[in-house]
């Protein structure tokens, strides 16, 4: 198996919860309710655990260590897709961001723990559960304020209109992906993306939601290829702030 | 104007500058409450760890799993709304409460039978536990019911009654959420281990911790 | 987290000669057999109006604890800091959540003590009040904040109030992570390189003085102070607090070559008592009554943050649904 297609999904996926894992920690003391800061602070740190555990499979493949990896390189060397790396908004927006994502995620974990690349088919076979309280999470949410009232359910609308076009970005293909679904190690963005669309939909049916036509949306593609919003740099350029400090040390 | 933090979280909050009052919040503005119960592990009872406020059971059961299973073991979850639960007088430690009840004319009767989830305080400041379930047509007669199969041995100081249908329990497919609890390390205090860089660091510079 | 200090000033004495001397008797033996009072106990007004002053602020200082060391959350160097600086952070919010459904067992509602907090009524830890300015300002409160905080909730947990005891021994339980934390981010501060080090020692410099003023002031001994320690609500005075902290960290720091800054620290061997410079008290009343460096940034934090979840809260409220408080 060509190595390089096995590094370049394990970055992708480790990436996208770096980032997210990130900007959902930012509302850690800020929640609408205490119990739900709890809550999203907690998925917060699994994701950030599970981009830890991906990076050590790249260790692993002779890249550098996760802390390196993580806290040194510069926008154009991730590999996130842009959905991820937005600012969190309102509530509204980080809400709809984690429907959006974690129903592609789970779908990516439990493909990816019947892989046929035995190190990544452990890792998502022991974090499938997190993910599924993470899923279990977003659409109870969803469920509960997509059939409320008249202000949250155009504030969701609005956010969902907003963050289609980048959540379609997720499942831009790697160049990789023929000899990935070939090899049997991932079965490619195409049966991801088909997936998603049924399970969100079975959520988004039961509120006052509406998912905008996709054929009048413009995919924000090119985050796998390094290309990024504005909001990127300035987000590593945070959590590097004190790591840069000195590279070397131990903090 | 908008206030500059040393936190760039808050920066990005454009907190107003001068501080403002509010309205006193709304009754309801924090939900009503729920109780939660955890299982520590396989065959355990399900013992209680307090209150979360929330909409509905549902959102509920979500908070009480961060709130009350994030740092330590555990294989499940109930969930029921404090309003739903009927509680007997507390007696002194060492004493058995059913042994003191009054036996009461219930308020209402169901049909059929339905089940009752019973819990048992055993000491003052402890936690209730898991006694068992009943089948009865009314709390009054779930207690007494509760009192034959349970409420014999030892002291009781305190019983919740809830009717089943009213508590959501996690499913039995639903423990994969809590396996990888123990493996989180870096919330643990040991994993903070510093005593041989202290060592080290005081061999080299000759520190007392005088 | 959470110091004491102003906790029980401020309340004028109430006369139990309106309590039913029967009842008291009774409540006052419960306590002397060392049992724990329960939510639906008789308990005499003192008692009830003391303790939920006290969780209440215990609570607010959680809540408002979360956002000095939320300042780094963004930014902690490495993953093993990342994620441990936001499991840390999230506790304390937890801590909150407990203990204001503590509060609420004795009779004052949530909405009721977040209004009181974000508007200025009720008060909360002074410490809070600083700035963290630095990665190594938030190691030190992670060490010694926690540190006093565990030195006055363990003391706390034995006493007299059911929910209150059952709350505070899940947050040491928590807090022993914290502990541990601290201290592990500080000595690798200490022992590593010369720029971390002086980060550390400058970070130690600015706390030392609010942290000496963490347990609050002597303790005026009165007949309100002696009626509260037989009833259980004040387990230690805050001088014992304060040299409790003093006998079991200073030497940890010492040991690290750090500094702290009073020339006049030392232990007294034939007293066994610490002795230090007296902490600078107008500075420390000026700070609580709202004259610090950070409360209004800290409570516009707080009002902000309701005021932007309100939506959500609203679109779930259901209006048909009926108050009770919690049970335990």
């Amino acid at each position: 198996m060509n190595e390089l297609a096995i590094k370049d999904l394990l970055y992708k996926l480790a990436d996208d919860q770096l980032i997210l894992g990130h900007r959902n920690s930012e509302w850690t003391g800020f929640g609408p309710i205490l119990e739900e800061d709890i809550a999203f602070s907690s998925m917060a740190q699994d994701k950030i655990g599970h981009s830890l555990a991906f990076y050590t499979l790249l260790q692993e493949l002779g890249e550098a260590d996760p802390d390196t990896v993580a806290f040194t390189r510069n926008a154009n060397q991730f590999h996130n897709n842009q959905l991820v790396e937005l600012p969190n908004g309102e509530y509204d927006f980080s809400l709809i961001r984690h429907f959006l994502y974690d129903n592609a995620e789970i779908i990516r974990f439990e493909m990816l723990s019947q892989s046929s690349y035995e190190p990544i088919a452990k890792v998502a076979t022991k974090l499938k559960g997190e993910v599924k309280y993470h899923v279990l999470h977003a659409n109870t949410w969803i469920k509960n304020l997509g059939t409320s009232t008249e202000e949250a359910i155009l504030r969701l609308q609005s956010s969902l209109n907003e963050a289609i076009p980048y959540a379609l970005g997720m499942f831009e293909p790697s160049k990789y992906e023929q000899e990935l679904i070939e090899a049997g190690v991932y079965p490619g963005e195409e049966a991801v993306k088909a997936e998603w669309l049924k399970r969100i939909q079975a959520v988004l049916e039961k509120t006052d939601l509406k998912l905008p036509d996709f054929a009048t949306v413009e995919p924000k593609m090119g985050g796998r290829y390094g290309e990024h919003t504005e909001h990127l740099q300035p987000l590593l350029d945070e959590m590097a702030e004190v790591f840069k400090i000195d590279p070397t040390a131990e903090w | 104007m908008s206030l500059k933090s040393l936190d760039p979280r808050v920066t990005r909050l454009n907190l107003p500058e001068e501080v403002l009052i509010i309205e006193p919040k709304q009754e309801l503005d924090q939900f009503e409450t729920y109780e939660a119960f955890h299982q520590k592990k396989e065959g355990a009872a399900y013992t209680y760890v307090g209150p979360v406020h929330a909409p509905n059971e549902d959102v509920a059961f979500l908070f009480a799993k961060e709130q009350y299973s994030r740092r330590f073991a555990c294989v499940g979850i109930w969930v029921a709304r404090t309003e739903h639960i009927q509680v007997t007088p507390y007696t002194n430690d060492g004493e058995n409460v059913y042994d003191m009840m009054r036996v009461e004319e219930p308020a209402g009767r169901s049909e059929q039978p339905e089940a009752y989830e019973i819990f048992h305080l055993k000491k003052r400041g402890k936690a209730h536990a898991h006694a068992g379930r009943v089948m009865a047509t009314s709390y009054q007669e779930a207690l007494q019911e509760a009192r034959k199969q349970y409420g014999e041995k030892g002291p009781i100081v305190n019983v919740w009654v809830v009717k089943s249908k009213h508590v959501l329990q996690s499913a039995e497919e639903d423990k994969d959420m809590w396996t990888t609890i123990p493996e989180k390390k870096y919330r643990e205090a040991i994993a903070y281990r510093v005593m041989d860089k202290i060592t080290k660091y005081k061999e080299e510079n000759q520190t007392t911790a005088q | 987290m959470y110091g004491g200090g102003n906790v029980f000033e401020a309340t004028k004495f109430d006369d139990l000669q309106t309590e039913d001397p029967a009842k008291l008797a009774e409540f006052e033996a419960r306590i002397a057999r060392g049992e724990k009072i329960e939510p639906n106990d008789w308990m005499p007004q003192l008692y009830r109006k003391q303790l939920i002053r006290m969780i209440e602020q215990h609570a607010h200082s959680e809540i408002i604890g979360a956002l000095p060391e939320g300042t780094w959350i963004t930014r902690a160097p490495g993953f093993r800091r990342k994620m441990a600086q936001m499991a840390k952070v999230q506790d304390e919010v937890g801590h909150a959540q407990l203990l204001y459904s503590a509060a609420e067992t004795l009779g004052k509602t949530r909405e009721q003590m977040l209004t009181d907090l974000i508007n200025g009524k009720s008060k909360y830890s002074n410490v809070f009040n600083y700035p963290a300015f630095t990665w190594a300002d938030s190691n030190i409160i992670s060490w010694l904040i926690d540190a006093g905080a565990i030195v006055n909730q363990m003391a706390n947990a034995k006493g007299s109030y059911g929910p209150y005891s059952r709350a505070l021994e899940r947050i040491c339980a928590e807090e022993a992570f914290h502990l541990k934390y601290g201290h592990d981010a500080v000595v690798h501060m200490a022992t590593g390189s010369p720029k971390q080090r002086e980060m550390i020692q400058a970070a130690l410099n600015r706390w030392w003085p609010p942290i000496m003023t963490f347990f609050g002031p002597s303790d005026k001994m009165s007949t309100h102070t002696e009626t509260l320690m037989r009833w259980k609500v004040k387990m230690a005075s805050n001088d014992e607090c304060r040299q409790q902290f003093l006998d079991m960290y200073v030497p940890k720091i010492w040991e690290l070559g750090l500094t702290v800054p009073d020339p006049n620290l030392k232990k007294n061997m034939e007293t066994g008592q610490w002795e230090y410079t007296e902490p600078d008290w107008d500075e420390f009343k000026r700070v609580i009554n709202g004259d610090g460096p950070c409360n209004a940034e800290r409570l516009a934090v707080r009002r902000t943050a309701e005021e932007r979840g309100a939506w959500v809260r609203r679109a779930l409220l259901n209006p048909k649904a009926k108050y009770v408080k919690p049970l335990a």
